[in-house]
């Protein structure tokens, strides 16, 4: 502020300096008009001033508004006005650099190599930069263990850059006695600072944080910890802890493994949703996507599922279950395994057989066919060694979820996947742990707790309120919260300060044990804030207290580099110089192997299993909580993201909202339909939920998504949904979010849900071609219908390039990174729920999603659709004033400037894909938030069609680039941003003329069809058929594809 | 030869058919008329604040979405001008058939076309993303390439198509109008009076050079106006027929279109003519029970045609095996394994426009004035939830399963289907006070007088 008036002063300073400078206009006293005059009477003087008021050296206009200049200014213009009449647009000029600034061309984007981390999972990324400032998260090839794939959040992240609800500056809560009222003032940083290191000097320091996988950050926390004495505490929702708990009570090891679905043939999973949110699911969907190319050697999934879960969709057989069967599905493959097959050495045991015995016929009861735990149990064994049982997740949070890894562990152990399959060596780094929170929740009530620093992680959401932590806090004397906004949690904090984001930071992440990513900062930090790091060694200095490096560096980055050179490069490093490896890891991004593993099977602890308790059978409604790819566990700033909440669930295509998901058959039983409120009754909690009936679900569960119901997130996000964390069980002191028996009943009321499809079955029609292993591999090409096509038109032809994309089903999980990749690519509108009510989304791609078979027992299919390029595209011919045209290169092109908006376009077009602005959509977006649009695309105005163009912009900078080096055009060279975001590498881009092209080649395999083929609008994209490794003959639900012939 | 009842009931004398038709014109209007038009106005004004907020936030306010690109605008638009069909019809074509009954109604008949027209042509042009450059549409030198429009596009057609017919008919009319004009002005007591309508009858004197111009001139109007009449609804037609859809890529659309038109088109004359005779009781001597009982026949017999069309489509859609097409058809009617979302309104359309005109097979319903009044209004309902159901039940559910949506009917939907009434009103009341209601030129040769009525024919 005091900035500000010095810069005013200075303005009036020069101001009279100016008038100062200006001649003098001299009176000459020799020849005077009047006695008035010649006297000098001040009276006279003033009108005499007054007389000249044209004078430009005269400042008079404060005096008299409507001076000769002025009133002809004021003519002019209002003659301007009145014959002109319409507002002209305000001219907005584009203004160059004064002067270049090093590394920037204008209108060239910068990369820098980092890495993505959301809590659970880290990826390696690019950032993309346009003149400094970041606005798209591109995928990163080289990136050891992603290898290039992205997921929804990571293409959302630059937004949350830009969220205009980011704290600022710090802030000071100041709060009444009983800390029930308070009010927020700004504070400085060395205001801050001085006042917390005397609180923290006085002991009883507690630190809170999420799971820190950034050895750097980890040092200087350990740090921070050994200076002041503090204990610090990592908790997150998805903590993973029950998969370290198993590992460590069968394998007496502590940790999270690595698991390597690219090396399983044969897959099991429980509940673990490793396509969707479990661990790390952009780097097990890219794993996964590589078994499953080979049709010669193709993996096969078998899920089982008590939500409807986008690895229960992908599965090759799903079975529905609630979630107190996980274990008797765990003991029921065992028991076919060992005691019934008998299968390897623990099938002489008699205490596992035995124990696995006393669970009786575990199969019983689940919904399905006895022959299909022989059938699994046989392809587990047959696959010995390269497969692999996985289970976790918030869905297998339940009361037995300890069991269920000690027996999913066992089964590893049969079947020789430890140490193959299961990496522990090269294990996956989280520390996060809920007994953890558990610990510093007794430490509060006992008044232990003086200063408590929280780390980004929301306790004040994500913990229920029957936790108590609100009340728990008034013991601490001085909590003090660094993260980017005034959440729920910092709202209660003494001190809150502003994080910087993770754009505008150093930083770096363990991906697996000894391969290292480096995370660089884009852009300088766009407010006054600092890194959680910085801010810590900020303490130590200034307290004098902890090892020299934390106390020595100025800045994070500083710490830094001295740890890589210290402890990372000695570790993984070639060795040489720490400059050129240093240079070399920013160049790719990271460093290390993850291959060269080499662990041996560990002996499993029988008695660990043994020990088990029986569970009792569980009987009526339970609850299952399941976090989504969306908003993971939503305590984050994600919720604040619109793309994120206008993405469709990849399943229910539900957005703005969660919901109780349940079966057909249940919401009979309830007497509800979709919309219905119901409440859910669990424990001693209540909960009114709508209702959203989701084929393929065990009758007695209601399902319901995580994340939700903010109330201090931001603007965009705060009263969206319900925050389901109140139904949280603690029992036995462990945190139960599913398996919790729930009463339920209708209350009346309707609540509306957003879908963006609602309607489910494909009627018959040939969209989403899907075989069997079997059937494709007997029938070829034949598991496609073809339509005898002629026409009487030749056709476009195509001289040069004409682009073309291939699309494998087969390969795409239905994740839809790629929806918000071209969201952020092309500056799509977000739109809201009450618009995506009325049909009104504006995504350029979207995925289609089916449902096939019955109702008890859907199977899902996904179909990504977007502008499929027609060369008769049927929109170019009704638009009456050429807004759309087709490109010499097959593209079928939108003018936005020509559109007038008549909409003939989209009715014409049979893919529906074209969306239209029926508002103003892009003048409602807030500053700073402007600063996320991609400069290589323009927004568009109200009442013109926009679609996809085949990233139009990509293909241009891809052609200017080759016809600069002159050369030609590579394949592959240019990737459409849905492509790279994939993490399966489901599409394919490229020029069909080029007989070389991998396109090209995809375009005439035996899987290709086109959507409508029949209606030979010609479209250029073709899909390719989805083939499901389910052993049977044929799809059981596949409907005979009606007429048209 | 069958024997025709007089045309013109009451033994009028020239002087008496004069002085009844230039009364209204002639004198200050009363209670009722005064009553009507402020409501009509009150409607226009809420119309015009309704098309503004429109075009002032964005077609947003209307239920118009994805799939569902037109809506509640394209459908009363084709509804209004359907209704502007009569008029032609009976103007030209029926003039050229020397269909001598014509002439009582004709007049208000291309009144309400005219009017009809108007209103119908503001949605299209409304009804853009950008209504601000319409004037794209059309194919005019400009400096942009020059940038010409895309002549394969139906809706160009549509452009020149209704702004030929408008141009056409609103010149047939107007010059219609010119001797009655004289006429007024001829009786006119004051001065501004007599100016006015001096202007508007362009120098008529009533010679029998002028007389034989008149005639030329309006028998090429109407031959001109003739294939229009075909043409309009044809070309209206083409928007959904050339088209890809389900639904409306049919080759039935033109004649199904056409025959619906004029099926509208009458309707909405008898429903003006049945208030006509109730608000100038001196009118019922020229519009008889005669005239609305052909009418009414006609109104029947199209909506047999309509019919025709109708079920002709479902046979169509069987009959090509297209999935599709079936589909829709079957959804429309809401046959079990189809959504079925909007099969009200088929049930509306059929129910009001084949099963109601039905009882216009019975001769005392067809002269009874409130049993026709009511049909009509049916028959115009019927006949705008015919475009509802051929531009909604075919968009809703087209190829793909995914893109289904409804339309999302909002307040600002009603507000502009109920204010399109209170423009067209509000210029009907008007024209009844200003312009001679019925041609009195063309009454006068259609008197009995010199003609032996005993013997039948003319």
């Amino acid at each position: 502020m005091s900035e500000f008036h010095d810069h005013n002063h200075d303005h009036d300073e020069n101001l009279e300096a100016k008038k100062a400078a200006r001649p003098k206009i001299e009176h000459n006293n020799n020849y005077w008009l009047s006695i008035d005059q010649y006297m000098q009477d001040p009276e006279f003087q003033k009108t005499v001033d007054a007389e000249f008021m044209s004078s430009p050296l005269r400042e008079e206009e404060e005096k008299n508004p409507w001076a000769r200049r002025e009133f002809l200014k004021l003519m002019g213009a209002s003659l301007a006005l009145s014959t002109a009449s319409c507002i002209r647009r305000p001219v907005q000029k584009i203004v160059p650099y004064n002067k270049q600034p090093e590394e920037i061309t204008f209108g060239v984007p910068n990369y820098y190599t980092s890495t993505y981390f959301d809590g659970q999972e880290s990826i390696g990324v690019l950032v993309k930069t346009r003149e400094g400032r970041p606005i798209k998260l591109e995928s990163l090839v080289n990136a050891p263990l992603n290898e290039g794939g992205t997921n929804v959040r990571s293409q959302a992240h630059v937004l949350s850059l830009y969220d205009p609800d980011r704290l600022t500056a710090p802030k000071k809560n100041i709060f009444n006695e009983k800390r029930t009222n308070k009010d927020t003032i700004s504070i400085t940083w060395e205001n801050t600072d001085a006042a917390i290191v005397e609180e923290l000097k006085k002991g009883g320091v507690y630190f809170l944080t999420g799971n820190i996988v950034s050895p750097s950050s980890q040092a200087v926390v350990k740090d921070f910890a050994e200076g002041f004495k503090a204990t610090h505490v990592a908790w997150e929702v998805l903590a993973n802890e029950d998969i370290r708990k198993g590992q460590l009570a069968s394998y007496k090891t502590d940790v999270l493994p690595f698991y390597r679905f690219d090396k399983a043939k044969m897959v099991v999973s429980i509940d673990a949703d490793f396509l969707g949110t479990w661990v790390a699911p952009t780097v097990f969907t890219k794993q996964y996507s590589k078994t499953r190319k080979d049709f010669s050697n193709m993996s096969r999934v078998v899920a089982f599922d008590s939500n409807y879960s986008l690895t229960g969709a992908n599965a090759d057989i799903r079975v529905r279950i609630k979630p107190s069967q996980q274990l008797k599905v765990a003991v029921a493959i065992a028991q076919e395994l060992v005691v019934n097959q008998g299968r390897s050495s623990y099938a002489q045991n008699g205490e596992v057989k035995s124990w696995l015995s006393s669970f009786g016929k575990a199969a019983d009861g689940l919904n399905m066919e006895p022959a299909l735990v022989k059938e699994i149990a046989k392809d587990l064994w047959d696959n010995r060694g390269e497969s692999l049982i996985v289970a976790g997740g918030l869905k297998a949070q339940t009361e037995t979820a300890h069991a269920l890894h000690v027996v999913v562990n066992f089964l590893n152990s049969v079947l020789e996947n430890d140490g193959k399959t299961i990496q522990y060596k090269k294990s996956m780094k989280s520390s996060a742990t809920h007994s953890g929170m558990v610990a510093l929740l007794d430490a509060m009530k006992e008044k232990k707790v003086k200063t408590l620093v929280i780390h980004t992680v929301n306790p004040m959401f994500a913990l229920p309120a029957k936790a108590e932590f609100k009340e728990l806090l008034k013991n601490v004397e001085t909590v003090v919260y660094i993260g980017d906004r005034m959440n729920e949690t910092a709202h209660w904090a003494h001190y809150v300060l502003p994080e910087n984001h993770s754009m505008e930071t150093w930083s770096d992440a363990e991906l697996v044990s000894g391969v290292y990513s480096i995370q660089q900062p884009a852009i300088k930090p766009m407010y006054d804030t600092q890194s959680m790091e910085l801010t810590l060694m900020t303490w130590c200095f200034q307290a004098k207290v902890g090892p020299k490096r934390i106390q020595e560096f100025e800045t994070y980055y500083d710490y830094l580099r001295n740890f890589w050179k210290t402890d990372v490069f000695p570790k993984v490093g070639k060795g040489g110089n720490f400059e050129k490896s240093w240079q070399e890891l920013l160049q790719t991004g990271s460093v290390g192997d993850v291959n060269n593993s080499a662990d041996g099977a560990r002996s499993f602890a029988v008695s660990s299993m043994t020990e088990l308790k029986k569970p009792v059978d569980a009987q009526g409604w339970e609850l299952v909580l399941y976090s989504t790819s969306q908003l993971g566990d939503g305590a984050g700033s994600s919720a604040n993201i619109g793309w994120l909440h206008e993405l469709p669930d990849p399943i229910t295509k539900v957005v703005w909202d969660n919901y109780a998901s349940i079966s057909l058959a249940a919401a009979n039983k309830l007497k509800v339909k979709n919309n219905s409120v119901i409440e859910i009754t669990v424990g001693k909690d209540k909960m009114e939920l709508p209702v959203l009936v989701q084929p393929g679900l065990q009758d007695d569960v209601i399902a319901v998504a995580v994340g939700y119901g903010r109330t201090h997130v931001g603007a965009v996000g705060n009263g969206v949904g319900k925050n389901t964390y109140e139904l949280v069980q603690v029992q036995n002191g462990q945190m139960v979010f599913a398996g919790a028996k729930v009463e339920v009943k209708a209350t009346g009321a309707k609540y509306e849900l957003a879908q963006t499809q609602t309607h489910h079955s494909m009627q018959g029609r040939q969209i989403v071609v899907e075989a069997t292993l079997k059937e494709y591999q007997n029938k070829k090409d034949h598991i496609i219908h073809k339509h005898p096509i002629w026409s009487v038109w030749s056709g476009h032809q195509y001289n040069g390039h004409k682009w073309g994309m291939a699309i494998d089903l087969n390969s795409c999980t239905g994740c839809s990174a790629c929806m918000t990749a071209c969201q952020s690519e092309n500056n799509i509108a977000v739109v809201g729920k009450k618009y995506v009510m009325q049909g009104r989304e504006m995504h350029w791609i979207r995925i289609d999603r089916y449902y096939t078979g019955t109702p008890e027992d859907a199977s899902a299919v996904f179909q990504p659709v977007m502008c499929q390029h027609c060369d008769n595209a049927p929109c170019e011919t009704v638009c009456p004033v050429l807004a759309t045209v087709h490109s010499s290169e097959g593209l079928n092109e939108m003018v936005y400037n020509r559109c007038v908006g008549t909409r003939y376009c989209s009715n014409n077009c049979p893919y529906k894909v074209r969306r239209f602005n029926w508002f103003n959509y892009t003048k409602k977006i807030p500053a700073p938030t402007n600063m996320a649009f991609n400069p290589d695309v323009t927004v568009r105005v109200r009442g013109v069609m926009e679609k996809c163009t085949f990233c139009v912009q990509r293909i241009k900078e891809g052609k200017n680039k080759a016809k600069l080096e002159n050369r030609p055009l590579q394949d592959g060279e240019i990737k459409t941003a849905c492509q790279t975001s994939c993490p399966t590498n489901a599409i394919t881009f490229g020029d069909v003329n080029d007989p070389n092209s991998q396109v090209a080649k995809l375009f005439k395999a035996d899987r290709s069809y086109a959507l409508l083929e029949e209606w030979h609008a010609a479209p250029a994209v073709r899909y390719m058929a989805k083939i499901k490794n389910n052993g049977k003959e044929q799809i059981a639900s596949a409907s005979a594809h009606e007429g048209g012939h | 030869m069958m024997k025709r009842n007089q045309l013109i009931l009451g033994d009028k004398t020239l002087k008496d058919i004069t002085d009844d038709i230039c009364q209204p014109v002639e004198t200050l209007p009363g209670k009722g008329w005064v009553g009507m038009f402020l409501g009509a106005k009150t409607l226009l004004l809420f119309y015009i604040f309704v098309l503004g907020m429109i075009v002032a936030n964005g077609m947003g306010l209307l239920g118009v979405n994805h799939p569902n690109g037109w809506g509640t605008m394209i459908i009363t638009f084709v509804f209004w001008i359907g209704i502007g069909h009569a008029g032609t019809l009976i103007s030209a074509i029926l003039f050229l058939f020397r269909q001598k009954w014509r002439t009582s109604v004709a007049r208000t008949a291309e009144a309400m076309t005219v009017f009809a027209v108007m209103t119908a042509g503001l949605f299209p042009l409304l009804h853009t993303g950008r209504p601000w450059l319409d004037f794209w549409l059309f194919p005019y030198p400009n400096q942009r390439g020059p940038l010409w429009v895309n002549f394969r596009s139906p809706l160009l057609w549509d452009v020149f198509a209704v702004s030929t017919y408008a141009t056409v008919s609103m010149v047939f009319w107007y010059v219609g109008l010119v001797p009655d004009f004289a006429t007024l002005k001829d009786r006119a007591k004051n001065k501004i009076r007599r100016m006015i309508y001096g202007i508007l009858s362009l120098g008529w004197r009533g010679t029998a050079r002028n007389w034989s111009h008149y005639e030329m001139v309006y028998l090429i109007l109407a031959g001109l106006s003739t294939p229009l009449v075909l043409s309009v609804h044809t070309i209206v037609s083409f928007d959904f027929a050339v088209s890809n859809l389900p639904g409306w890529h049919t080759t039935i659309f033109p004649p199904y279109f056409v025959a619906g038109a004029i099926f509208s088109g009458f309707a909405m004359v008898v429903t003006l003519m049945t208030l006509v005779r109730i608000g100038f009781p001196q009118f019922k001597d020229y519009i008889t029970l005669d005239h609305m009982e052909v009418m009414n026949k006609i109104i029947m017999t199209t909506g047999l045609m309509v019919g025709y069309a109708y079920a002709s489509e479902f046979f169509v859609a069987w009959y090509s095996g297209n999935p599709y097409e079936r589909y829709v058809f079957m959804n429309r009617a809401g046959i079990p394994g189809t959504s079925g979302d909007y099969a009200w309104s088929y049930w509306i359309m059929v129910t009001c426009n084949v099963i109601i005109p039905q009882i216009f097979w019975m001769k005392w319903a067809r002269r009874s004035i409130p049993v026709m009044f009511i049909v009509s209004i049916f028959v115009n309902i019927g006949m705008w939830f015919e475009r509802f159901v051929i531009t909604i039940t075919s968009l809703h559910n087209d190829f793909l399963p995914s893109n289904w949506g409804n339309y999302a009917w909002s307040f600002w939907d009603g507000a502009l289907l109920v204010g399109s009434f209170g423009m067209f009103l509000t210029l009907f009341l008007l024209y009844l006070r200003v312009f001679p209601a019925i041609s009195i030129a063309e009454i006068k040769p259609v008197l009995p007088v010199g003609r032996n009525d005993h013997k039948g024919g003319h």
